[in-house]
């Protein structure tokens, strides 16, 4: 395993620790995706604070800890606070995965207006990319981005998405949508809820309920034209290809939620059966899956563009984490998912994994890319 | 009782997880299982049962009953209900992952990737094929063992994993509560019920 330095080692601990906070609501986010109360714990307004840009931060004075200062150091707490639940962290308000595209995409004035809305902390945002009909192959959406009548009064924003975490309830968020044919007309659009024509309903999904997940549907939704993102980049970095380069770091991040909720599942064996040696392969294969993820994290910390390792950490770690729930309810014993509520709930979180940011199949993709375009040796 | 599988097998293929859990009762009613819970369908809890509850069972139409427990080694023909009715349970829910495989292929032959339609990734031929195969071996494993204690619990084991084999086909629309994924998940909590075990393996 790549050596944590002492900074690290100690962000790790303390992740390790307020862990156990979040788990402490993690029965009643599920059991109720709407409630609230979670948020005013302390370790989730660090946690908001840590993935705000230091320059927006309300309070400059936050140490994080170290948490933004890498992906492996990302990594390294996101594992620690989804082995205490990943299901409340997911329910947490803050920047998200819609601040990762502002600040890719965004203008100074564009970043800070989103910014300035979630400020007070119990702002969710939402970034909606999936649709009903297109979901790993996002170049084919159809959501549209219509001049208006009068140039002057931007575009009109109309279509359909699905899955789209906090749609419902978010203040603020990105809707990619297509102002053209080809792929590099796809662009971001900052919305503002409540909006005329704008409605995201929730979905009753099977776990990870505290995400939120909606449908959303726009019709003719105003998108005033300092509301599309990316006008000052170049064609090729405006919109879609812009925004995929982060999701290498985002594949890990899903993988260490996967990885946490893997070492949560089998930590509460260990408590339920003290003295058992059975969990020694189990946990074998948990640390070797750290090891990978601090590896791939690493990597990708040298080459934000390396495409493999997340991949692979991506698609080993959530197949690992769900054959950790099922190892688990196996050695609790006949009716062991019934008896115990926790362990049942991750074993419907963990599979969650599977389609957020890329499914195995398309990691699957990702890892061979390179070997599948090379050229028949003659 | 190769016919009584079928029949287990064929009742969840055609109407979901809970009709064939119904026709298992019907067929073997007298099995305790292993640990303190047992899946009925919710309309069979008698009166005063301790339900546990559970949201995804009972959007299913399933209830779990707390019983007393009957312990790790029960007489010898009671052993023997428990290991058939925990074989047909299997037969069930083989039905139900050939129910869900049917599903997935449709649902898998309207959408497209790069312009060619979803069911004709290779990579998605694959696991189709696999998942065939198999359940036919599945199937097949039930008829030969369904007296075995160990047999059968390899058969729900294999279930299981291939039931989210299947499920990954859906994409996100496999995690919907109310979609085909949640009888194959009831079944599962259902088979952990009636599956015990020495030997866990990682
Ligand atoms: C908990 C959760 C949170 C989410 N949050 C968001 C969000 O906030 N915003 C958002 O926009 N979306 C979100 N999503 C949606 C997610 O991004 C999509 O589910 C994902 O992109 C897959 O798309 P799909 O579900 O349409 O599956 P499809 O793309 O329809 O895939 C179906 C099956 O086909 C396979 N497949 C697809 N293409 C290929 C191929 N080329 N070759 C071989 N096999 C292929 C897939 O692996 C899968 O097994 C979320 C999903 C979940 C479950």
């Amino acid at each position: 395993m790549i050596p944590l330095d002492t900074p690290l080692r100690e962000l790790r601990e303390q992740c390790r620790e307020a862990g156990a906070e979040l788990r402490a609501h993690a029965l009643a986010v599920d059991a109720d995706p709407a409630g609230t109360a979670h948020l005013d714990l302390p370790i989730l307004a660090l946690v908001r604070s840590a993935s705000t840009p230091k320059d927006f931060r309300t309070d400059s004075a936050v140490d994080d800890g170290g948490y933004s200062d890498s992906c492996l150091s990302r990594v390294v707490a996101g594992v620690e606070l989804a082995r205490g639940d990943a299901g409340v962290l997911c329910a947490n308000t803050g920047p998200s995965l819609a601040g990762v595209a502002v600040d890719t995409l965004g203008s100074p004035e564009q970043r800070e207006l989103f910014y300035e809305t979630i400020a007070d902390g119990r702002a969710w945002t939402f970034f909606g990319m999936t649709e009903p009909a297109h979901g790993s192959d996002a170049t084919a959406m159809e959501s549209r981005l219509d001049a208006a009548g009068d140039p002057a009064d931007g575009y009109l924003l109309s279509g359909t998405k699905r899955y789209v975490g906090n749609a419902s309830r978010g203040a603020i968020g990105v809707v990619f949508a297509r102002t053209g044919r080809t792929p590099l007309s796809i662009r971001g659009a900052l919305i503002r809820q409540p909006a005329p024509g704008f409605h995201g309903e929730p979905l009753d999904m099977i776990g990870l309920r505290g995400a939120r997940i909606c449908r959303l549907a726009m019709d003719e939704v105003p998108v005033p034209r300092e509301m599309l993102l990316g006008a000052h980049l170049p064609a090729s970095r405006r919109g879609l290809w812009g925004i995929s380069r982060t999701f290498n770091a985002m594949r890990l991040q899903i993988a260490a939620l996967a990885l946490g909720t893997a070492l949560g599942t089998r930590d509460y064996v260990v408590e339920q059966r003290p003295n058992w040696s059975g969990h020694e392969v189990m946990s074998a294969r948990l640390d070797a899956a750290t090891a990978l993820l601090y590896e791939s994290a690493a990597a990708v910390d040298l080459q934000p563009d390396a495409v493999r390792p997340p991949s692979t950490a991506k698609l080993h770690i959530t197949d690992l984490a769900v054959r950790t729930s099922r190892w688990a309810a196996r050695a609790l014993g006949p009716g062991a998912l019934l008896e115990h509520p926790l362990l049942e709930k991750w074993s419907r979180d963990v599979l969650a994994f599977e389609f957020m940011d890329g499914t195995s199949n398309i990691q699957r993709l990702h890892i061979t890319h390179d070997l599948s375009s090379r050229k028949v040796r003659t | 009782m190769r016919d009584t599988l079928m029949a287990c097998e064929a009742a969840a293929h055609d109407g979901g997880f809970t009709p064939g859990l119904e026709l298992a009762l019907r067929t073997v009613d007298t099995a305790v299982p292993p640990g303190r819970v047992t899946a009925l369908p919710a309309d069979r809890v008698p009166a005063g049962a301790v339900v546990v509850p559970h949201r995804l069972a009972a959007l299913e139409g399933v209830a779990f009953v707390t019983s007393a427990p009957a312990g790790p080694e029960p007489a010898h023909a009671q052993g023997d209900h428990r290991t058939v009715f925990a074989a047909l349970l299997g037969a069930v829910r083989v039905g139900v992952s050939r129910r869900l495989l049917d599903d997935a292929v449709a649902h898998l032959s309207g959408r497209a990737a790069g312009g060619e339609p979803l069911i004709r990734k290779q990579l998605v031929l694959g696991t189709v094929a696999d998942v065939i195969t198999a359940l036919d071996a599945v199937r097949q494993l039930l008829c030969v063992a369904h007296r075995v204690p160990r047999a059968v619990t390899d058969a729900h084991d294999r279930i299981t994993a291939l039931d989210w084999d299947t499920a990954k086909l859906f994409g996100a629309s496999g995690f919907l509560a109310d979609g085909p994924v949640r009888g194959a998940y009831v079944g599962r909590l259902a088979a952990d019920c009636w599956t015990d075990r020495e030997d866990v393996q990682p």
